[in-house]
């Protein structure tokens, strides 16, 4: 390994801090200057975390780097250590991707806001303390980037401060978080007693050998901590609400990246340290907590009101596909979990990202007034769809694929083991897919298509700078939908084996064959089977084909026009029309501004629906436009009626209020109730641990 | 004599949880997270207690096979375990002063915009 | 050669051509038996294709309010897709264009055409459109877990030789049912059919269960504004559903079956797909009046799914 690329991490993880500070001193002076700051301090990173892709991901080395060059001494870790692993790398690409994006976005989207600088900093120290989490060897300095990514997290969620309900989100994370902090101590200083060692690599070399009651206690608290991180089910209430309020380039890096590394804790604590993760107890609990999160918050996401809101239900419905994935234990599953984890990021920072821009244009979140916004950002909605496809996991996008790999992960495992158990968990999964589609629905209907609420009349399309983030997120959810051999080839595959195999791990940080001494076995790279059934690619192709082909048909002969202006200038050209307008009788084809006018004050009037782009040109020679082209109404005088939001699957709905209900009362808002949840699960998942593990 | 500070260390993380889950007052639940973090400094500071050990302060020189001294990395946990603890607080602290200008109250089952 | 082959196979048999026809045929089949049931004489066989050639013919309206793209393109790709979705149901032994296929990648497929056909609505911006997907949404939302039982008892069956256990591949699955007999005859695959002739209706949206399309309470609801060439291709869509969902009965429960003959093979099919029809389609159709919303999801949620379930089990059990 060359020396240079070991330097790389630090570099990265330093390059955010460094900015931070650097746009704390200097950001308020000039607003370019701190932009090409900004832009910097994301970029770099980025570009070195993608170097490191051809060492660590292709070659399969591992970059370790200590602090203050304190190397281990007989095999002893004594200083601090950057270990990068191809998990570490792929979740710091998560991290780095996710900044990159999220910085561009805020550019225009954070323009209407003051005090930016504060803003860049806090971001900048998020990804920083994101990164320092993914690439550090050290339990300890984990909880401390934990920490730090807490504090700014809490500080962004709450940076619209009169934002309605920005300081209650923060709050809330702020003090529900807090037991996972404390869990997370315990665990780690539990750890401590036993091994006396804070390294990654020397904890996982001594802890396996060395299991009693304090250390799965130990597992216990570290499994609640990075639960708490990831915001899995009971847990989760904070995380809707923080990313509800938060601007929406903070509510994408919440669900892209913050829940990952809350997933990405739970499999090196899992796999790695304890390496227990094959043991059926440790299986049924973490991928019960995973399904749990996936039904009952797609469900919830029913329930909302609010854009944001049920995108943030959304992304911990996501989360606990992956950690039902990863929990299976199995190559397969890791390598779904990973996929779907990166995916995840990938589509719902599309999805926040359009939600954001839906805010910027239309002032609103409301899905039960917005509607029909389609006409107005055709851009925006197209990119919607892009996103909306994915997560729900239709082919050929990235959701699909990462779906598969779960359902095939979960069933294989069930009949493995010949547990029913995890046959229940492949059926919630795939329920909870039809019904995130369903969600889905909603969405676009009362949001981006059926009829547009008079009120948002002057929405325009957001700036071009806006949508460039959201084309770089589309564009990665297509392509990694249709080439998913090459993504778990080059990218999940030596990320899940890196993860099972950690043998190598500890060899590489502790010198070798230390791995060997301490009794375990380095596993065999496990070849992962290729989603070979289905070939997106020719599907694509063949799909496009016959759909143009299709559309040429019924193309090739069509004489008359389709919409009312090009029907009203064919007619006009072939002489058969007259007009007339409210003044009284014109000849055809003469130029009639006045009617360009006048039927303007006749559409303002309540209940008739005005489009200013089509208005005048379209008249009959009554006077009104042609009440052909109006939506159908059974000869009833037009309106605005809008089916969007809470009206939809009221049926649906009223079958399962008992349920919803209850989950409403569930999440009450209370910050007391959120903190009992809590520590519930903690007692459970101690018991559970100390019970069966 | 390490037993009770484990019992204790546990005694204030259950003390604080306790009062976070039960306390409506923002300010006490704010109390609560402060009890949960000093049990949890407690325990790691207990966890590198050697009974009868010095203080880990020494030259190269002096260090012996036979010195007999505490952990000093649970100390230096601590340390920055309390100064994370310090910042919690003054976040908490903050946000409460711009809640209460907001909401009017300091009770946590009126502050409850988010729900459902 | 090669090239004309696969061609061939895609355009004619068992590709387009091939679907459209027996869609339509399968489709007016049952609108002329269900008028027997109810003692009239009914349309003649082709009628569907009568319609398509109507429709095609009729000026296309777009509402001033809708997303006039969306709203016209929307169609085709739904009939792009279900027309695709059918090559990936081996046919009668025949060999598939892609090679391989697999049950998840259908059952996707097939919510991508009722999501094609919801987006249509929606971008048509009528209210009635608005009730009609949400309706749609819910019977999807109701078959999808019979469907789920019964895709993972099939894969489960099918599985017993592979090394993993299970197999999502209809060409594992077809190739298993040649060597152990097919699984229309299993004992334990016996509730799993019997859902799946549940859930082939619901999936198509014929009657009984055609909740979204309620022409006398929603004016046809998701087809409200759709008039002249969408709709006809919203129609063709309709049919080809029809056929994929009756071939793919076939494939999983009757595959296998060789007679040496290819033609015969093929014949044998077709009855099947026509049996399946009149079983599940025409039967409920002439016997039931259409059924709510929340019936049509109770209704699957319990019945259905619990059948579904006892199939998945008695499998799971080794029966």
């Amino acid at each position: 390994m060359s020396a240079a690329v070991s330097n790389f991490p630090i570099i990265a993880i330093i390059t955010f801090f460094l900015g931070a500070f650097l746009i704390a001193l200097i950001g308020r002076l000039n607003k370019v200057l701190r932009n090409v700051l900004v832009f910097i301090s994301v970029t770099v990173p980025l570009v070195l975390m993608c170097l490191l892709i051809k060492p660590v991901m292709t070659d399969g080395q591992i970059v370790a780097y200590w602090m203050g060059n304190w190397a281990p001494v007989s095999d002893w870790a004594i200083g601090i250590g950057i270990e990068v692993d191809a998990l570490g790398l792929f979740f710091g690409l998560i991290v780095t991707l996710a900044a990159f994006v999220s910085a561009l976005y805020s550019f225009t989207y954070m323009n209407r806001d003051d005090s930016l600088e504060n803003y860049y900093t806090l971001f900048l120290m998020l990804s920083g303390a994101l990164l320092g989490l993914t690439q550090s060897g050290d339990l300890f300095n984990i909880f401390v980037m934990i920490e730090i990514m807490t504090m700014t997290i809490v500080a962004l969620t709450a940076f619209r401060v009169d934002y309605d309900g920005a300081l209650e989100g923060g709050l809330k994370y702020m003090v529900v978080g807090s037991i996972g902090s404390t869990c997370l101590l315990v665990g780690i200083a539990m750890t401590y007693r036993q091994l006396h060692t804070l390294n990654l690599a020397q904890i996982a070399s001594k802890l396996p050998g060395n299991m009693n009651a304090v250390t799965i206690a130990a597992f216990a608290f570290l499994l609640v901590g990075f639960i708490t991180k990831a915001s899995l089910f009971p847990f989760h209430p904070i995380e809707a609400d923080a990313q509800t309020v938060a601007p929406a380039s903070i509510s994408l890096m919440i669900s892209g990246v913050i829940t990952k590394c809350g997933v990405y804790g739970l499999i090196r604590v899992c796999y790695n340290l304890f390496q227990n993760i094959d043991a059926p107890s440790v299986e049924i609990l973490i991928t019960g907590f995973g399904a749990l999160s996936c039904f009952i918050c797609v469900t919830m996401a029913f329930n909302q009101h609010n854009f944001k809101r049920l995108l943030a239900f959304h992304s911990i419905s996501q989360v606990g596909y992956v950690i039902a994935a990863a929990g299976l234990g199995t190559a397969l599953g890791l390598n779904a979990g990973l996929y779907h984890a990166m995916n995840h990021l990938l589509f719902k920072g599309l999805l926040f990202l359009c939600a954001g821009a839906v805010e910027y244009a239309a002032g609103t979140l409301d899905l039960d007034r917005l509607g029909g916004l389609s006409k107005k950002m055709p851009k925006t909605c197209a990119l919607f769809l892009i996103g909306a496809a994915s997560i729900s996991g239709l082919p050929p996008f990235n959701g699909f694929a990462s779906k598969w790999l779960i359902y095939q992960a979960s069933f294989e495992k069930g009949v493995s083991s010949g547990n029913f158990y995890f046959v229940v968990i492949c059926v919630i999964c795939l329920i909870s897919s039809v019904l995130t589609l369903a969600s889905f629905v909603k969405v676009s209907q009362s949001v981006f298509f059926g009829q547009l609420n008079p009120e948002f009349e002057d929405t325009k399309e957001v700036p071009a700078a806006m949508r460039i983030p959201m084309w770089i997120l589309a564009v990665l959810c297509i392509v990694t939908g249709l080439f998913p051999n090459q993504v778990m080839k080059y990218v999940t595959g030596p990320a899940a084996n890196a993860a099972i195999n950690v043998g190598t791990y500890i060899d590489t940080m502790l010198g070798q064959n230390t791995a060997a001494e301490y009794g375990i076995a380095s596993q065999a790279t496990t070849e992962i089977g290729k989603i070979g059934i289905w070939s997106p690619v020719s599907w694509l192709l063949l799909l496009l084909i016959i759909t143009c082909a299709v559309c040429l048909v019924s193309v090739i002969e069509d004489p008359k026009k389709t919409t009312e202006e090009e029907r009203f200038e064919y007619n006009k050209s072939k002489g058969r029309i007259a007009k007339f307008s409210r003044d009284g009788f014109k000849a055809a084809g003469k130029e009639l501004p006045e009617a360009e006018n006048a039927p303007a004050e006749e559409y303002d009037k309540p209940g008739h629906h005005r489009n200013p782009v089509l208005s005048g040109s379209t008249m009959t020679f009554t006077g009104e436009r042609d009440p052909k082209y109006e939506v159908f109404f059974s000869g009833e005088m037009p309106e605005y009626s809008q089916v969007g939001g809470s009206d939809l699957f009221w049926g649906f709905k009223h079958s399962w209020r008992r349920y919803f209900s209850y989950w409403r009362k569930w999440h009450s808002g209370i910050v007391n109730d959120y903190v009992l949840y809590g520590v519930a699960a903690l007692a459970f998942v101690l018991l559970y641990a100390v019970l069966f593990v | 004599m390490i037993l009770e500070n484990f019992v204790a260390s546990f005694f204030l993380i259950a003390l604080g949880l306790y009062c976070m889950a039960t306390k409506k007052n923002l300010i006490k639940i704010l109390i609560g997270m402060g009890l949960c973090d000093y049990g949890a400094n407690l325990l790691i500071v207990s966890v590198g207690f050697n009974p009868g050990g010095t203080a880990p302060i020494f030259t190269i020189s002096e260090l012996s096979r036979d010195s007999f001294f505490v952990d000093p990395v649970p100390q230096a946990l601590t340390l920055t375990s309390i100064v994370i603890g310090a910042c919690t607080t003054a976040m908490v602290l903050g946000l409460v002063i711009r809640i209460k200008a907001k909401y009017g109250t300091l009770d946590s089952t009126k502050i409850r915009k988010l729900r459902g | 050669m090669q090239v004309l082959l696969v061609a061939f196979h895609i355009l004619v048999f068992p590709g387009l051509l091939f679907e459209i026809l027996m869609g339509i045929l399968l489709l007016g089949t049952c609108n002329k038996l269900v008028a027997r049931m109810q003692n009239r004489v009914g349309p003649p066989i082709i009628q569907p294709w009568y319609d398509f050639l109507k429709c095609c013919g009729k000026e296309t309206i777009v509402p001033r309010a809708a997303n006039r793209n969306i709203y016209l393109g929307i169609p085709y790709v739904g009939l792009g897709i279900i027309l695709s979705t059918a090559l990936f149901i081996p046919f009668a032994g025949m060999k598939l264009v892609f090679g391989q296929s697999d049950l998840i990648v259908i059952l996707y497929l097939l919510t991508f055409v009722s999501v094609c056909m919801i987006i249509g609505a929606a971008a048509s911006s009528s209210p009635w459109a608005g009730v009609g997907l949400s309706r749609e949404m819910v019977a999807m939302i109701s078959y999808e877990l019979p469907f789920v039982f019964v895709i993972l008892a099939v894969a489960r069956e099918a599985g017993r030789g592979t090394e993993a256990g299970m197999t999502f591949s209809l060409a594992d699955i077809v190739a298993y049912q040649q060597t152990n007999g097919s699984f229309f005859l299993h004992p334990a695959l016996i509730p799993a059919w019997i859902a799946m002739l549940f859930v082939i209706p619901c999936e198509i949206g014929m009657h009984p269960f055609d909740v979204a399309e309620a022409e006398t309470e929603i004016c046809e609801g998701t087809l409200a504004e759709y008039s002249g060439k969408p709709l006809a291709a919203f129609k063709l869509t309709h049919c080809v559903k029809l056929f994929v969902m009756t071939s793919l009965f076939a494939a999983m429960f009757c595959g296998g079956i060789n007679t040496g003959i290819p033609v015969l093979n093929v014949l044998i099919v077709i009855l099947i797909c026509f049996a399946v029809m009149f079983v599940s389609m025409a039967l409920p159709h002439g016997a039931c009046a259409r059924f709510k919303t929340e019936q049509v999801f109770r209704f699957y949620w319990t019945f259905v799914s619990g059948i579904a379930l006892v199939g998945l089990i008695l499998v799971w059990c080794g029966f």
